[in-house]
């Protein structure tokens, strides 16, 4: 699967295997490694390192990987990502089907696990529950960010779920966490492999896609007390709180100037915090943000337009990067018959077009937990 | 497991197994902060570390002083009273442990000791405070509280689950 994926990004970009001199992944001790997937494609590499690490991690290799070309380590890397999330690993350790789950508990999981506290919908209930507290934000708002990106997979043939959703579909599914998770406000478990090619802008320009250039990166950027960040009040802070100061300096913009957005979307909630603590919206009206039609196809900034982790599937964050760069190149792969060509409806009903009208700049703003982020700008 | 490397692994003859909800848990011998944590506990006392340079207390076990990096600290037993500053009720066993539980309430509970320390000279308007995971219960600490019992602001003090005759397992219950 993770072979399959770098193939097939390889050919995307019009480049031949042995151009890949570099390859960049990270993993939760769920994935092949480069050496593996170099061995398949016969790719003999100057570079590479699979990082552990978790959500958030994809912007902040996108960085690492500017830096070994920049460094002269390597020309070409391949950033990618394989797991079996709903198969074999699922998030959190709780077992997959036929597996056992486990029962000793050691370290730090002494803190948490005796108290039937592991899976990731309840590190981070915590911050939802106390933002619901004191900024009165609602289920119903909540259910919003669903309905919006299940309206966006609806026009993606390679989403895991198309259907589109209401509010109460949202509301009606059964419980998995109380306040902030019902069933729905989760993402979905998904076995994928996904790739994101880094090159030079020398290079780029010569090879078969237009080029999307890398405005800025931050990752992966934390708070105070990371490993215990309940310690740290606002605990209602996501820490783009500190990254988007070094995303919009770097890149030279302001919120207000970018015009799509990817969030890592492991739940609902998510975005809500992001858009946050990134400035898109005062602290506290996060949840105003996503019920008031900004991040719909056709709104003011649309949101994971592929329709997310909530949708399309989790892929611990790399497909939200990837679909702003089929945006940026005007190639979201829509039904519209000429999308491969940039010739797009823009009619956002179901089955339609998915692609932001003359898209110019996109931002996509990762998450571990409410303690950690990554984040990353980027134009066409 | 026939393997080879079996002998080359940690002795683990020290290490102390508490059951509980058929969960066992293991303090192994490098780990002797959570070994004098529930052993604490099995006295009744709950107990957080106290930094032997500057004095401050730490929420979560480390191995380090947060405010001033030293290496040296001791136990401090606290008052284990408190208030729920977070909560959630899980509804999905997420392990078949707690399936006997579901809905079970966890709660963060802010103890009532070196609350709102300003931290980082208050640049990022951040406070630190003692906040500890556990699962809120009834007079019978092996039984979950009611959901609709469990809210933001509720007083607290902790209480206790016998594993063994060494260890303990701190939970909070309701308090006046």
């Amino acid at each position: 699967m993770g072979a399959e994926a770098v193939r097939n990004a390889i050919a995307d970009a019009g480049l031949a295997p042995e151009d890949v001199d570099g390859m960049l992944s990270y993993h939760a001790n769920d994935s092949t490694n480069a050496m593996a997937l170099s061995q398949d494609l016969g790719v003999r590499l100057d570079f590479f390192m699979d990082c552990s690490g978790g959500g958030s991690s994809t912007e902040a290799l996108v960085g690492l990987a500017i830096g070994a070309i920049e460094a002269g380590m390597c020309h070409t890397v391949a950033i990618f990502r394989s797991m079996n999330g709903y198969s074999e690993a699922r998030m959190g350790g709780s077992q997959a089907a036929g597996r056992a789950a486990p029962s000793v508990v050691a370290g730090g999981a002494l803190d948490s696990m005796p108290y039937g506290y592991m899976t990731p919908a309840q590190m981070f209930q915590f911050t939802f529950a106390r933002h619901m507290h004191e900024y009165g934000t609602t289920n119903e708002q909540l259910a919003r960010v669903k309905v919006a990106h299940s309206n966006h997979a609806s026009n993606n043939p390679k989403a895991y779920y198309k259907s589109r959703l209401t509010v109460d579909d949202v509301l009606n599914s059964r419980w998995i966490v109380k306040p902030a998770c019902h069933l729905l406000d989760c993402c979905v478990e998904t076995d994928n492999a996904t790739c994101i090619i880094v090159t030079s802008a020398d290079r780029a320009r010569h090879l078969r896609q237009r080029p999307i250039y890398i405005m800025s990166v931050a990752g992966r950027v934390m708070k105070p007390f990371a490993a215990m960040h309940y310690q740290c009040s606002p605990i209602t802070r996501q820490a783009g709180y500190y990254a988007q100061r070094i995303v919009f300096r770097n890149a030279g913009v302001e919120p207000d100037d970018i015009q799509l957005t990817g969030c890592y979307d492991a739940f609902t909630f998510t975005p809500v915090l992001l858009f946050e603590a990134y400035g898109f919206c005062p602290v506290g009206e996060g949840g105003q943000y996503v019920s008031s039609g900004t991040i719909d196809l056709g709104g003011r900034r649309p949101n994971n337009t592929s329709g997310g982790h909530l949708c399309e599937g989790y892929t611990h964050g790399m497909n939200m990067v990837i679909e702003n760069v089929r945006q940026l190149r005007h190639q979201a792969d829509d039904s519209c018959p000429g999308w491969a060509h940039g010739e797009h409806s823009y009619d956002y009903r179901e089955g339609g077009c998915r692609q932001v009208q003359d898209v110019e700049l996109a931002m996509n703003m990762g998450w571990g937990t409410p303690s950690m982020t990554s984040a990353l700008i980027i134009r066409r | 497991m026939g393997n080879a490397v079996d002998d080359e692994r940690p002795d683990h003859s020290e290490v102390t197994v508490g059951e509980y909800k058929s969960l066992q848990l293991v303090v192994l011998p490098t780990d002797s902060e959570h070994r004098g944590y529930f052993e604490e506990a099995r006295q009744h006392r709950l107990v957080v570390q106290r930094c032997a340079a500057c004095g401050m207390l730490r929420g979560a076990i480390g191995a380090a002083c947060p405010f001033c990096t030293s290496l040296d600290w001791s136990w401090q037993p606290v008052s284990g009273r408190g208030v729920i500053y977070s909560y959630q009720i899980v509804t999905q066993a997420v392990h078949p442990a707690f399936a006997d539980w579901v809905p079970y309430p966890v709660v963060l509970v802010e103890l009532d000791e070196q609350r709102d320390v300003v931290w980082n000279r208050g640049l990022e308007d951040e406070s630190v405070s003692l906040r500890v995971i556990a699962n809120l219960v009834t007079s019978d600490p092996t039984v979950p509280e009611a959901e609709e019992n469990v809210a933001i602001g509720k007083r607290v003090e902790v209480c206790f689950v016998d594993l063994d005759d060494t260890t303990a397992l701190p939970q909070f219950r309701l308090s006046d």
